[in-house]
């Protein structure tokens, strides 16, 4: 079966640093995958590799088998990625409910986009934040309310950047929550380093190292697997005969 | 709210320029009436400046280029022409497609902010150098000549619809320049009210964002950016049916002084820019007829004050005191 997100032998150079590193993976449909790796493995750059923000040195991302390289970000939103940054990226001067109808109307009348705006507000619990400006609300609300954007249009796919990066334990057990619900109706890749918040979460895993895939594999054979403790304690001589 | 709003503000912007176009002829002198005339345009390029940055976010510091755009393009154009009706849409048309290839170049470009606001700046200083050398009768377009540091002093006004030989009276020519300013406020307006306008709006608070829902944040700014265009090309033809054009128009000082009008009159609003163009036009004129001090220092001073004490603007901050005086109303 055709995988709904894969690259291909991607790679990314900066002069001479190599941040992605000939990667080669497959997420297929109804998925719920987690790109892992300490800080540097390149998690980051290949995030913004597959979300349009820049553009590979080499290999290819396809889309249900099509190449998608290259294109621009509003352009891959369209083919129905939703996309999540680390830091929110939201409309401070607008209010909630405006920047979740902006979200949708790109495809959808203003009224029925009002309506749709309201009942994605509700499914995550935060109706009641619909008239306030964004730029007042707290970060965890911030979150809930990119979150909000990021899933109205219903995307195929939907991409987060290190979702639980600055919540507390209780809030990341909440997040946690909330995308195992989500992946029930969306595929998921999750880009993250915190291995509490993966056990929560997944069940397929691609351990990113240095720009490589070092490991993909279930969650319990990931946090299993002696080089993949090593990378996170800080050990150095990992081997590299890996790939799953 | 809105949807109950929008039509009151309409009909409130409607009859405060049919009682301006039925009263302020009768009560104002033939040389006042003119430069009332003036101060109108410059309300209408302070719009076009409202909509490309207060609204689009994007600071072109080079708004003054279109306007002068606009005049010469209505100067050459209506000398031509003879007709000069025929020359009001070249001279929206001119400035809006040198906006579409300067734009199509800076957003689709991915230039930056910084580097937009100095782009536009140059533009309007070469054309300031480029006019000015054209002296001489090598340098003239069909019958105008483009006349250098003298500018075009023969600019035609306006005449009746079919009628070149019967040209507009001051009293009409303020009546057009009124209903200008009202339609680009109407037209400014739907704009924003449309969803082209909150994407523009959206793009202003977070272009990222607004690119990752799937807006092609390069096509709505250059949409933009070609309105505003458009809008500070018309400003220039009424102000060359009141004054004549020169090179002065794609001056620093044009280029300067329409950022401080919609700086002082209120970012991110319509009718606040219109405000303080017609105050600091108004100020300035007073200011030259004072013989002690030089105007520019009394400007300079207000405006400081200004930013100090209403950085919003003049139209936010009379909203905020305006607020506040109901609410303590509502608590006696």
């Amino acid at each position: 079966m055709t995988a709904l997100l894969a690259t291909e032998h991607l790679t990314m150079r900066f002069g001479g640093v190599v941040a992605v590193d000939d990667v080669s993976l497959a997420v297929a449909d109804g998925e719920l995958r987690c790109l892992i790796g300490p800080n540097g493995a390149g998690k980051s750059t290949l995030f913004k590799c597959l979300t349009g923000q820049i553009k590979p040195s080499a290999g290819r991302i396809l889309w249900r088998g099509q190449d998608i390289t290259g294109l621009n970000s509003f352009e891959i939103a369209r083919l129905g990625v939703g996309i999540k940054t680390q830091v929110p990226s939201l409309f401070d001067g607008l209010t909630v409910l405006e920047s979740v109808r902006l979200a949708l109307r790109r495809q959808a009348r203003e009224r029925v986009a009002r309506v749709q705006a309201l009942a994605t507000l509700e499914r995550l619990g935060i109706v009641e934040l619909a008239q306030h400006l964004v730029v007042l609300l707290a970060h965890g609300q911030r979150q809930l309310v990119e979150l909000a954007m990021v899933v109205a249009p219903e995307p195929d796919l939907i991409i987060l950047d290190e979702p639980t990066a600055g919540m507390s334990a209780e809030e990341t057990t909440r997040a946690a929550r909330v995308i195992r619900a989500l992946n029930a109706a969306h595929t998921i890749i999750v880009v993250e380093h915190d291995m509490q918040f993966i056990r929560a979460i997944a069940k397929t895993v691609t351990v990113l190292h240095q720009g490589r895939v070092l490991i993909e594999d279930d969650v319990a054979s990931v946090l299993a697997d002696r080089r993949v403790q090593d990378v996170y304690l800080g050990k150095t001589d990992v081997s590299w005969q890996v790939v799953a | 709210m809105n949807g109950i709003r929008l039509p009151i503000e309409l009909t409130a912007a409607s009859v405060v320029t049919i009682a301006a176009i039925l009263i302020l002829p009768h009560v104002l002198e033939l040389f006042a009436l003119i430069n009332a005339t003036v101060y109108v345009s410059m309300a209408v390029l302070a719009l076009s400046l409202a909509l490309v940055w207060g609204f689009g976010g994007i600071l072109c510091f080079g708004q003054a280029t279109f306007f002068g755009l606009g005049g010469y393009a209505y100067a050459v154009a209506a000398i031509n022409f003879g007709d000069t009706v025929y020359a009001v849409p070249v001279a929206i048309a001119v400035p809006a497609l040198v906006a579409a290839a300067l734009g199509y170049v800076m957003f689709y470009g991915r230039i930056s902010d910084v580097y937009i606001g100095a782009i536009t700046l140059t533009l309007t200083l070469i054309l300031f150098n480029f006019v000015n050398s054209t002296s001489g009768d090598q340098w003239r377009i069909g019958a105008a000549p483009l006349g250098g540091f003298n500018g075009i002093p023969s600019t035609p006004p306006l005449n009746m619809p079919g009628d070149p030989g019967n040209p507009l009276p001051p009293e009409w020519i303020f009546a057009v320049a009124m209903l200008s300013l009202l339609i680009c406020y109407i037209i400014a307006k739907l704009i924003l009210r449309a969803r082209f306008g909150r994407v523009i709006v959206a793009i202003r608070e977070n272009e990222r964002r607004a690119e990752l829902l799937g807006y092609d944040v390069r096509a709505y700014k250059l949409g933009i950016f070609v309105i505003g265009g458009a809008m500070a090309g018309l400003s220039g033809l009424l102000f060359a049916n009141c004054v004549f054009v020169s090179p002065t128009m794609f001056s620093l000082f044009y280029s300067g002084q329409i950022i401080v009008w919609v700086m002082v009159g209120g970012l991110s609003t319509l009718v606040g820019p219109v405000i303080g163009a017609i105050l600091l036009n108004l100020l300035t004129t007073w200011a030259g007829t004072l013989p002690e001090i030089n105007p520019s220092l009394i400007l300079g001073a207000i405006l400081a004050l200004a930013v100090l004490v209403m950085p919003r603007g003049i139209l936010p901050s009379l909203a905020t005191v305006l607020g506040r005086f109901r609410g303590a109303r509502g608590m006696t």
